[in-house]
């Protein structure tokens, strides 16, 4: 089928990734009028007032602390609001679903929400936009964007429905100075890394050499780290089967569980990325897995004890392959907004080289063009050490979906999560993934039927 | 609001019902909509953003063999029990110690009290931050006492006696409050006439302030038992129905399949069956409570 | 406590000073948890993050910060989520006294159980249950986002608590003082009017306590209806609070914040139950 094809072409292209320098330009798919004078104006739309409805991170964050600049820009009034993610996405989706959501502009996670929002058809075509010269900035640089956002942004269909915003790559945090305390150099491969953690762990120091996290829902990331590291993605993308029970799904399944069992601090079965940050942040952690844009608070002295001795490393060397889990988030227009093209303004200044320029500087994401990363005046104004930056480019390089692009995630993290925080309790890695795997099964052969 | 009357009618039958209208009607108006839609769904087969399908009983049946729902029926009701039978007796001899005058009275009510006034979602971080398995304050003091640390509710065993736990301080003074009202009505002649008679303390508590105040406690189970079972904020907050589903309550099964999985459908099912659930239990209480009524 | 007739000796003295102690003890046991929860939470919320983090624990924060409270209103729009809330709750509370009041006598005096039920059946539904189809019932009506909605679905919060409280009380009331107005020519109103309203004092303020509570503390419904200008306290903590930040210190300030109105509250309402229950007592003496 055409829409699986699509897909798989697709695949291939991701593994190329985000952020490297000497990426293929995005191809020229629409005819952007570059270079015209005359026809577009910031003011425009001026006096006009949008309301803007984004997910709680770095991201927000970034686009809250230079909203006035926008209004400056454009004489349009945001009024904006920053919702956690767990409630931010219900309530997308309740108002979505009435068909006349209160906010014009949303931010979107593509792991959890790109399919749901696209076949629904909730938010606006970008392209027709992206065309319009009258609309679009002579210097907005379309080409600038990386094709893995791209991609990523384009629905099935080929629609585009948002602006891609951010790519999450997943890498590993360790803490230098236990690792020096031990003698030992960052692991290259997964038997290194539980050797490394079975040596840095000194339970009667309360020093634990892993941590990562536990929480039903949150902890799928984790696993699907180490499956991409087999080769193995959890959903065929071709034919849209689980892959959840093979070797390499179980060998990852296990891998979970021994670090976490073994060499993770009590109570990790609670943890989500917060606790797991907090624990580490306080220095007697070994190394923590996650979303590289979760570096700032560690280097920021009035909330880590670690600051400077922080390490950033890629994904190590899996048996089969090596790979960074990504995720990421683009910002998009609800296809009931009566503002479309005030909306369009703001989603553009918000991805904007300005912006994305802050977005990386700041460590908060990493920015979908290839610009900032080539540009000496952001790589000098980094607020982060020159090891997360050459971190990020890497795990972009070899960047692979963590979550299968289907409609159902969030079942799909409820249903296996739960089986990874047993496992942490001692139940057996093959006997609960088989058991998710029959419970979803037919959820999925339901929903992408 | 004005009622039939004749001097003689003794207010037997329906005379007195219309002073219930205008609730009736206010009720009736905003919940009739939202159930309608519920039983409707239920039995229709919806997952936002897929179009509708009617499937009759297909939910309910599904419901029956789902594993995951059967356990949380299970999860339900040892938490209730537990989150009921607590309080009440708590609250209940907390009642009789607050009945008797003593200096400060009034500010001690007033501290007791707090709990049950505070926002449920909001207290409920607090006491997640204090659950914190290595940077929390009460294995602090738990290693003070020369305990050792408890996983609270980051393990499978501790996760529903640590709700409970919050549950009973949250709730208890509202039973208290309600007992109270019950002991401050009492008259003191039975207590007079017992004393007289050469009565202890404990036999006036058994024989004359418990009947007293027997329908003032089975009014305070039957609203603990109400809320116990539809208990969202705390546990929500605090374990998210985890670790795993250890502490995945009815309720929360219905938010995850409303509002994560977006199972329309099958929720709406859930919901008919948590309230008839609900309401056999609430039948059963009332029926006690009949029996029970101070005439 | 019950005082003999005998006239009191050494031993006495000495009996009647343990049990106060152990009395005393008592009342100590059952306040103290209250009261240190909340003293955690101002401790909390005083601290900057390194306090917040360390291990042991640090009870008395030095030096004692504003900064989270100062990043609690830059982050969002309290004042207004505050004044929603009064408006919402105040509103709804009244109008329940209006109304449930007079339903709880009428049900108890018809002994109409039937009656009784279908008022509490919205107290006994699931609020989640409510969400989707009143989202889309008023989106209909055109009343999502304004502060109507959230009141009328906190209607169904405060009129059965209302309902069932007062048919509690009014059954537990001896039928004679009204069988005499009755008796003495007066409508079935002016008997509820002026003799059983009047003794229903203690019952008010319990269930206004109670109705109070849940609706101010209801976040479901100002969460999901309101918008971004009307949404009530909870509800707008609820958003911003989340086991996904870091920081606990904002998170405590934002908790004190929203508890801290209903708390104060507490100490003015304190006098009244006090008040409403003593009468009560004095009554039956």
């Amino acid at each position: 089928m055409k829409d699986r094809k699509t897909r798989f072409s697709r695949r291939t292209a991701l593994k190329i990734g985000a952020g490297a320098a000497g990426v293929l330009a995005a191809p020229a798919i629409m005819k952007v009028a570059r270079a015209q004078t005359g026809g577009f104006n910031w003011k425009k739309f001026q006096g006009q007032s949008i309301e803007v409805s984004l997910t709680l991170g770095p991201r927000a964050n970034n686009l809250r602390t230079h909203e006035k600049e926008f209004t400056e820009l454009t004489g349009i009034k945001v009024g904006s609001e920053v919702v956690p993610e767990q409630q931010h996405r219900q309530q997308q989706v309740i108002q979505f679903n009435s068909g006349n959501p209160q906010f014009d502009v949303t931010s979107v996670s593509w792991h959890v929400q790109k399919r749901l929002f696209g076949k629904s058809k909730w938010l606006v075509d970008m392209k027709p936009l992206l065309a319009d010269s009258q609309l679009t900035a002579p210097d907005y640089d379309w080409p600038d964007f990386t094709a893995g956002g791209v991609r990523w942004a384009t629905q099935a269909d080929g629609r585009m429905d948002t602006l891609p915003n951010n790519i999450d790559p997943w890498m590993i945090y360790y803490n230098k100075e236990l690792f020096a305390a031990k003698g030992l150099a960052f692991p290259r491969t997964f038997e290194e890394i539980v050797m490394a953690a079975e040596k840095l762990t000194d339970k009667s120091a309360g020093i634990y050499g892993w941590v990562s996290r536990g929480l039903k829902n949150a902890n799928v990331p984790v696993w699907t780290s180490f499956m991409l590291g087999h080769d193995v993605d959890p959903v065929d993308p071709t034919t849209v089967k689980l892959q959840t029970t093979t070797d390499g799904a179980i060998a990852a399944a296990e891998l979970y569980k021994k670090l976490n069992r073994e060499y993770a601090p009590p109570g990790t079965v609670g943890f989500n990325w917060n606790e797991a940050q907090t624990s580490f942040s306080q220095g007697k952690i070994g190394m923590w897995i996650d979303g590289i844009g979760f570096a700032p608070p560690l280097e920021d002295p009035t909330k880590s004890r670690i600051v400077g001795k922080v390490g950033y490393a890629v994904m190590p060397q899996g048996p089969k392959a090596r790979h960074s889990a990504t995720f990421g988030d683009g910002i998009g227009i609800a296809a009931g907004s009566k503002k479309r093209e005030a909306a369009y303004l703001y989603c553009q200044w918000a991805t904007s080289k300005v912006m994305c320029n802050r977005l990386l500087q700041s460590g908060g994401g990493s920015p979908c063009r290839a610009s900032p990363y080539k540009s000496p005046e952001v790589i000098a104004g980094l607020k982060l050490p020159r090891e997360w930056l050459s971190c990020l480019e890497a795990s972009s390089a070899i960047g692979r979906p963590g979550l299968p692009e289907i409609v159902p995630v969030t079942e799909f993290r409820d249903v296996f999560g739960v089986g990874l925080t047993n496992t942490i309790g001692g139940a057996d890695a093959r006997a609960e993934m088989q058991k998710a795997t029959d419970a979803f099964a037919p959820v999925l052969a339901k929903s992408e039927a | 609001m004005t009622a039939k009357s004749t001097a003689m009618d003794r207010g037997y039958g329906r005379n007195y019902l219309p002073f219930a209208y205008p609730a009736l009607l206010i009720t009736g108006a905003v919940i009739v909509f939202p159930w309608l839609f519920t039983l409707f769904m239920s039995v229709h087969e919806w997952k936002i953003g897929s179009p509708r399908a009617f499937v009759g009983l297909n939910n309910y049946a599904r419901l029956a063999g789902d594993e995951r729902f059967i356990e949380s029926i299970g999860t339900t009701l040892y938490f209730t029990l537990l989150s009921v039978v607590l309080p009440v007796v708590l609250g209940t001899a907390c009642a009789l110690i607050f009945n008797e005058r003593f200096p400060l009275r009034g500010l001690c009510r007033a501290i007791f009290i707090l709990p049950m006034m505070a926002t449920p979602v909001a207290i409920a971080l607090v006491w997640k931050m204090m659950f914190h398995p290595q940077l929390g304050v009460l294995n602090y003091l738990l290693s003070l006492a020369g305990l050792p640390p408890s996983l609270w509710h980051t393990s499978l065993d501790t996760v529903i006696p640590t709700l409970v736990m919050v549950e009973v301080w949250h709730w208890t003074p509202l039973v208290m409050l309600i007992v109270l009202g019950g002991l401050a009505a009492a008259p003191t002649e039975p207590y007079e006439s017992a004393r007289l008679d050469g009565a202890n303390p404990w036999q006036m508590f058994r024989y004359i302030t418990l009947p007293l105040i027997m329908p003032f406690v089975v009014l305070a189970v039957v609203i603990r038992t109400i809320d116990a079972l539809k208990a969202f904020d705390t546990i929500f907050v605090i374990s998210e129905g985890g670790p795993g589903t250890a502490s995945e309550t009815i309720n929360i099964y219905l938010y995850l399949q409303a509002f994560a999985f977006y199972n329309i459908g099958y929720a709406s099912a859930i919901v008919v069956v948590f309230f008839v659930l609900i309401i056999l239990m609430a039948m059963v209480l009332l029926w006690l409570r009949q029996k029970a009524k101070w005439s | 406590m019950v005082m003999s007739a005998a006239s009191p000796g050494v031993l006495w003295h000495t009996k009647r000073a343990l049990s106060n102690l152990a009395f005393g003890f008592a009342v100590f046991v059952i306040v103290s948890p209250a009261i240190l929860v909340m003293l955690w939470m101002l401790s909390l919320s005083l601290k900057n993050e390194v306090d917040n983090m360390a291990y042991p624990p640090v009870f008395v924060p030095s030096p004692p910060t504003l900064a989270n409270f100062e990043a609690v209103f830059v982050n969002s729009n309290l004042m207004r989520y505050l004044v929603n809330s009064l408006l919402v709750t105040g509103g709804a509370t009244l109008v329940a006294i209006l109304v449930g009041v007079p339903a709880g006598y009428g049900i108890a005096k018809a002994s109409a159980h039937r009656t009784a039920i279908c008022i509490l059946i919205a107290r006994i539904t699931p609020a989640l249950s409510y969400l989707i189809p009143l989202y889309m019932l008023f989106q209909m009506l055109g009343l999502t986002g304004s502060l109507w909605s959230i009141f009328i679905t906190h209607l169904v919060i405060t009129i059965p608590i209302f309902v069932y409280v007062m048919i509690g009380f009014f059954e537990s009331l001896p039928p004679d003082l009204e069988e005499a107005a009755l008796i003495d020519g007066c409508t079935l109103w002016q008997a509820f009017r002026h003799v059983a309203l009047p003794l229903a004092r203690p019952g008010i303020v319990v269930a206004m306590i109670l109705s109070i509570i849940f609706s101010w503390n209801n976040f479901v419904f100002g969460a999901v209806l309101g918008g971004r200008q009307t949404r009530t306290l909870p509800a707008a903590v609820y958003n911003m609070l989340t086991f996904e930040q870091v920081a606990w210190g904002p998170l405590a300030a934002a908790a004190l914040l929203v508890t801290a109105p209903v708390l104060i509250l507490t100490l003015f309402i304190q006098k009244e139950i006090v008040g409403g229950l003593t009468a009560g007592g004095v009554k039956g003496g």
